[in-house]
């Protein structure tokens, strides 16, 4: 529970980021945040309510619900990698820190950052390869 | 026996200073097992990379089976859907076989690989040793004539190395496996390929070449 709160918490702060950002750019804020934290909430409940058990035999191959079905089942497992990733850099930057908030916090979270786009992308090219070798791509 | 990957001169590198795979030649036949045995960083499953054409290489790659199956080094690369079944069957669904028979046909890889009991959880519950059989049953399904395995016992136990070894060896398709586990090679490949710098430094029968210890100390294998 206490890391769904953390996680939406972060989503809400990235969607106030935005509205920062544009403030100060362009002095005034789109509907950007907003549809930032309705895409959220929608992808969340649909992950959690849709019947993703099964469903690839209840489709037909090569349909459009096909490849909807099948993006769905990306998406959800990159979040799984994207979630795994995330908890072992931070993880590892808590371990390594000798205060939250103390000498080089920023930069020690900057460098996690990083790690963790680089792992993420590093992670994606090889699920792209595997599926591709699978004949996903066909 | 007929040939079913050729490979001729094959060069890469990430960057033209640096080779990884410089003039790599051999071949694979019908049913036979052959272990490219190498250190970190030899080239190996760079070689697997170019072979799949995933790397853009010099030289010749012929992939003379129809089909090819693969085993990637991280099962969670490969397995993604809700249930082991799913990711079994997901090739054969992809190619327009019928629902019943890919389930049918995927019951009998996770059989074959002493998984069937696990069929309905998803792979992310199952353990290492689990999860990368379920990838050579993923890759069995769709009826390759070749599996190509990339260090299919990296972070495993012994347990399940011995699995995995026993799985492997009763497979009648060809088999290409890169690892620096000699003692699975031993029991499982009738050829060895050492790679080292990116260059094939030795071939020959398992016993012969896994039995030469100044060739394996020379190849950052022991």
């Amino acid at each position: 529970m206490v890391l769904r709160a953390r996680g939406v918490a972060g989503v809400l702060g990235f969607a106030g980021l935005l509205a920062l950002i544009e403030w100060f750019s362009t002095g005034r804020v789109t509907w950007l945040p907003v549809v930032t934290v309705a895409v959220f909430l929608v992808s969340t409940a649909a992950f959690k309510m849709l019947p993703w058990k099964g469903a690839i035999f209840a489709v037909r191959p090569g349909s459009r619900l096909y490849s909807a079905v099948l993006f769905g089942l990306f998406v959800r497992h990159f979040a799984a990698i994207l979630e795994t990733e995330s908890r072992r850099v931070l993880t590892a930057r808590r371990l390594c820190i000798s205060r939250k908030w103390g000498p080089g916090w920023l930069r020690s979270l900057a460098f996690a950052l990083a790690a963790l786009l680089n792992r993420t992308l590093v992670r994606a090219e090889r699920f792209y390869a595997a599926q591709r070798v699978r004949g996903l791509g066909e | 026996m007929k040939p079913v990957l050729e490979v001729e001169n094959l060069s890469f590198g990430f960057e033209r200073e640096r080779p990884v795979l410089r003039g790599v030649s051999f071949s694979v036949v019908e049913g036979e097992c052959v272990g490219i045995v190498g250190a970190n960083g030899a080239g190996k499953s760079t070689l697997l990379w170019c072979l799949l054409g995933l790397l853009k290489a010099s030289g010749k790659v012929r992939l003379l089976s129809k089909r090819v199956g693969v085993v990637f080094q991280n099962p969670e690369d490969q397995l993604f859907m809700p249930s082991l079944l799913e990711d079994v069957a997901l090739a054969l669904v992809n190619r327009g076989v019928p629902a019943a028979d890919a389930r049918q046909t995927a019951v009998a890889a996770l059989e074959r690989v002493g998984l069937a009991h696990a069929a309905t959880r998803p792979a992310a519950q199952l353990s290492l040793g689990e999860r990368k059989r379920a990838s050579i049953a993923a890759a069995l399904a769709a009826g390759p004539e070749l599996l190509l395995l990339d260090e299919p016992t990296a972070e495993l136990d012994g347990r399940a190395v011995r699995q995995l070894a026993g799985v492997l060896a009763g497979l009648p398709v060809a088999r290409l496996i890169t690892s620096h586990h000699l003692e699975f090679l031993l029991g499982l490949a009738s050829r060895i390929l050492v790679l080292s710098e990116g260059r094939i430094v030795a071939e020959g029968p398992a016993g012969e070449i896994l039995g030469d210890a100044s060739l394996l100390e020379g190849a950052g294998l022991v």
